[in-house]
This record gives structure tokens, sequence and C-alpha cells, in this order.
């Protein structure tokens, strides 16, 4: 049972080392008049050009669900997007992969798998998503059913912002961060959110003083600490080194990755002031031969400020009980020493479901491939730490990102 | 270890007996006859030792309040209360821990609650159980 495994990891540069090539992406906010089909459609069309492929040169598609409604996520699993793509009869498959927040971590995974096996060539990975348009009440309902168990704490009224409630007062509790301290980390994502074009809330400002001046939700957590449902869309497309190095001066590359699942019910995890981050910090960095102090950014899981909170100190990001504090520093702000979700977050960018950890993803890849533009761009990024966790936090994945040149 | 050839086959056998257990103002968890692990919420296995031999005890009812929340906006329609309403995690004396309510204290409130502090268990009334089968909770 003890017996030591060493993983058989991809040589960098190799034929079955994962390249990501190319991203898409649309804006994220409330686009009531946008189809689901049709924002797919957009972003693939956007993440083959940037891959300088042709849209036949997809031979795999891997799609990320969407939760506004299952009759959307019905057509995403039986290959409408072949069709919509004009793929039917070229790919190999389209299936869809599912783990709630850490899907985009997931989805990576198995496309580098399929790249690295040698069963595809060009991975199409894409997410829809159009919670901004969805009915609210409808949207609570469902999430106080996802992620739950009906039997045991249904019955005790949770909701997903009651979680998000029940993990902020624990993480507060432990670390003694003051209410202005976790208002300073949705401000500081607001910050970048203002220098992303593709965010919800691009061209508004937020200040603790209106986080704090606005109505409690579920205690400690503000209206203006809850993440926004958004509509928005994202793709991007992977293949191997040598695929990659025929048509690119730079792709990205999976230094390593890690995992752990803490949990299904959000009652049962050991201590909701940790989660899953420090067991799946130790197997990325070991993997990767580099950790924090080597990276240059990172874009971590955030739909609640605690929950980012926590991924960073789990992921030694920052010191234990000091994540709040040093971005009430300014630390993870434009400016600042350690660029942090730098299109904004799930919290600033939009929270677009399932898709939200994937435009975390794909910010990573667009800042390694020096594609963020001016206003944003970690000068000279190298290294990436891609953090996401899905359902009640049940998991915290990590996908350590490095950019590769010929 | 042994594996009992008459093991669970439905939730019903588990979620049956927890909310008769509360109907009648009686806290219980399962217990492992083979390792004695306390397990909460209730399995088809022991996630101990895989054994498929369990039992239900009662317990003291005595815990320490993990974490807490008061929800005021925002309930789900299926659960048929008006906000506001205080959710919590008890880790209980004998190991394992569950999602609960907590009863406001004398004040009408739940301001004076901080997560580590003492709590016991303080069933609802029987209306309410068989309405939302919760364990409920208050100041120790």
């Amino acid at each position: 049972m003890t017996e030591v495994w060493t993983p058989p990891y991809p040589e960098p540069g190799s034929a079955n080392d994962a390249a990501f090539i190319g991203i898409g992406e649309i804006p994220s906010g409330v686009y009531r008049e946008r189809g689901f089909m049709a924002q797919i459609v957009e972003a693939s069309a956007r993440a083959i050009s940037d891959a300088q492929l042709a849209h036949t040169d997809i031979d795999q598609i891997v799609l990320i669900p969407c939760l506004h409604g299952i009759a959307d996520q019905a057509d995403l699993i039986f290959s409408r997007v072949a069709e919509e793509l004009g793929l039917h009869g070229r790919v190999k498959s389209s299936v869809m992969v599912h783990s709630g927040g850490s899907t985009s971590d997931n989805a990576t995974r198995m496309a580098a798998g399929l790249v690295a096996s040698g069963q595809a060539r060009n991975v199409l990975v894409v997410y829809s998503e159009r919670w901004g348009s969805a009915d609210l009440q409808a949207m609570i309902d469902m999430l106080s059913v996802n992620g739950i168990p009906k039997e045991w704490e249904a019955p005790t009224g949770l909701q997903f912002n009651a979680i998000g409630g029940l993990i902020t007062q624990r993480y507060m509790h432990q670390s003694g961060s003051s209410a202005e301290e976790m208002a300073a980390i949705c401000v500081a994502l607001r910050a970048w959110a203002n220098l992303n074009p593709n965010a919800m809330y691009y061209e508004k400002a937020l200040t603790a003083e209106k986080i704090l001046a606005s109505k409690l939700i579920s205690d400690p957590i503000h209206a203006y600490e809850c993440p926004f449902l958004a509509d928005g869309a994202g793709a991007f497309v992977m293949t191997s080194a040598t695929e990659a190095a025929k048509r690119h001066d730079a792709w990205v590359r999976i230094g390593g990755s890690g995992g752990c699942v803490s949990h299904y019910s959000a009652g049962q995890d050991a201590d909701l002031g940790v989660l899953g981050w420090v067991e799946a910090a130790k197997e990325a960095y070991e993997a990767a031969s580099w950790g924090p102090e080597d990276a240059d950014l990172g874009e971590v899981y955030d739909s609640y400020a605690a929950v980012l909170a926590i991924a960073v100190e789990g992921l030694r990001i920052s010191p234990k009980g000091e994540a709040a504090r040093e971005f009430y520093k300014g630390r993870f702000s434009p400016g600042g020493q350690f660029p942090l979700n730098t299109n904004g977050g799930l919290l600033s960018a939009g929270h677009t479901g399932v898709g939200g950890g994937t435009a975390l993803l794909i910010e990573g890849i667009r800042q390694l491939l020096h594609r963020a533009g001016p206003e944003r761009q970690v000068p000279n990024a190298q290294r990436c730490i891609v953090g996401g966790s899905g359902g009640s936090y049940m998991d915290a994945q990590i996908m350590m990102l490095e950019r590769a040149t010929r | 270890m042994s594996v009992d050839t008459g093991y669970i086959q439905n939730a019903d056998e588990l979620t049956g007996p927890f909310a008769a257990a509360l109907a009648e103002g009686r806290l219980i968890v399962q217990k492992c006859n083979d390792c004695a692990t306390a397990i909460m919420y209730p399995k088809y296995r022991c996630p101990n030792c895989f054994s498929g031999s369990l039992d239900w005890q009662q317990v003291s009812g005595a815990g320490q309040l993990q974490t807490f929340t008061i929800l005021r906006m925002g309930a789900p329609s299926a659960f048929d209360v008006e906000p506001p309403y205080c959710i919590g995690i008890v880790k209980l004396d004998e190991g394992p821990q569950l999602m609960c309510r907590l009863h406001p204290g004398a004040d009408g409130t739940w301001n004076s609650y901080v997560c580590d502090q003492r709590v016991s268990f303080a069933p609802a009334d029987a209306a309410e159980v068989a309405q939302r089968p919760a364990a409920w909770f208050t100041a120790a």
C-alpha cells in the first residue's frame, strides 16, 4: 500500500509534453441578447485563430459544463458543439468534464493526457455560461441542492452564500482578520477588473467603504462581497510541444499539478479555514520543482474573499493567517509585489459558474503568452500558479504553468 | 474486519432512524461495530475501516461550534423559512461533526455566538423536525 510511485512526467518540449497555444474570450457580464451557443462558437473561433489553426485542425473537443439549465447542458453532452463548429465527421470525440469550479484544471489534465498519449493532436476546451441572464431565485435554488447533501444539510436551509459565510467566519476567527482587511480583497480584485475590458466590472470602481456599508447577506459577508452571476465564454487550445513549435515561438506548458479532495459536504471538512490547499500544494510544488517564491503571478479561485485568502495561505504565497492583511497592504493589487487574479477574478470579472475558474486559467495562459495588453501584463511573466476549487470548496486543484519557447 | 451480509441497502435506512430519534428529542450518530468509529453523516460503510457492520449510538449532544452564519436573504424556496436564520457546524465531543441550526439567544439574535465556543444539542419541536429534520444547538 505504501509503494513509492514515480510519475512519468513528460520531458519539456517533447511530443508528449502538452502545450497551450491559443486562447479566446468574450466579455463577461449581463448580455441578455447573446445566445448560449453563439458564445461558444465565438470563444472557440477566437481561440482557434489565436492558436493559428483552422477549425478543421481540431480533432478533440473537451467541454466545460454550464449550470444555468439542463437543456443547454444536454446540448453540450450530445455533441451539438461539434456540429455548430462544422467538426462533425472530423473530431474523434466531444466530451464534457465536470468537477464544478475546478473543472478547468481537470479538463486541462484530460486534454493534456489525450495529447500526451497520442490520442489527440489539437484539443479545443470551451465553456459558455448564461448565469447573468438566468432567473436569480432559480439559481439560488439550484445552488442549494448542488454540492449540498439533500438528506443531511439541506434541512438546515443551507445555500451557497451561507457556505461562504461559514468559511469566512471561520477564516476571520482563525486569522484575526478585520472586516476592513476582508473587504480589501474585493477591492484589490476590482482594481484588476478595472484594467480588463472583458471583466463584468471593467468600468465600475469599488471601495471598502461601499462594501462595509452594504447590507449583510450571510454574516459576515456583505452584499458587495458576494459573487455577481455573469454570462460569459472562453476557450483554449492544447497540442503537443513539438506541434506547438511548428507555428509558435512561445507556448505554455504544465510544470506539474497537485490536487486534494477534502470533502463533499461543507459540514464534514476537518477545517474550513484550511481546506485542501496544503496537501495539493505539497504535490504540485514537488512535481514542478518550483514554488511560490519562483512564481511571477497567481490565478486562484475566488468566489468569496475568504476562499481566496485560505488558498493563498495554503499555497504558501502568504504566511498562515496573513493573506487578508497582505491584500490590505496592497501586495496583490496592480502595482503590488505579487500580481494575483489579474483578470479581476470571479468576484469582479464576473462569476460565470464553472467557467469562472476557466476564466482564471485562461488569464494565466494569456499572461504567460504575454498577450494581456499594456495595462495589466505582468512584465516578462514566466511562471504562474493556477488554483481551482469546486462544489462546496470540496477540492483544491493546482496547475503550475510555465512559459516555454522554441 | 467483517462484511455484514445484512448491509444497508437504501438511504431510508440511514435517514429514517436519525430523523426518528430527532423527533423524540434525541441525537444519534452511527458507530462502527468493528473499529468503534463514530460516524456522521451516516454512511453505507465505515469510512475508517470499510466495515459494513454499522449501528447507532446516542451522543451526549455536547460539542464545539466550528463556525456559523446568519443567512439574512435568499433562502432556498423548498426550505420555506423566512430569513434570518442561523446555520452552524458543530464538532461533537464523540468526534464527528454536522451541519445544524442554532437557536437565538435570549435577546432574539445570534450576536453572542463565537467560533470554538461550547454548544449543546437542544432539539426543535416535533413539527419543525418533521418538516426539516435538522439537529438544533444552543450555547452551553
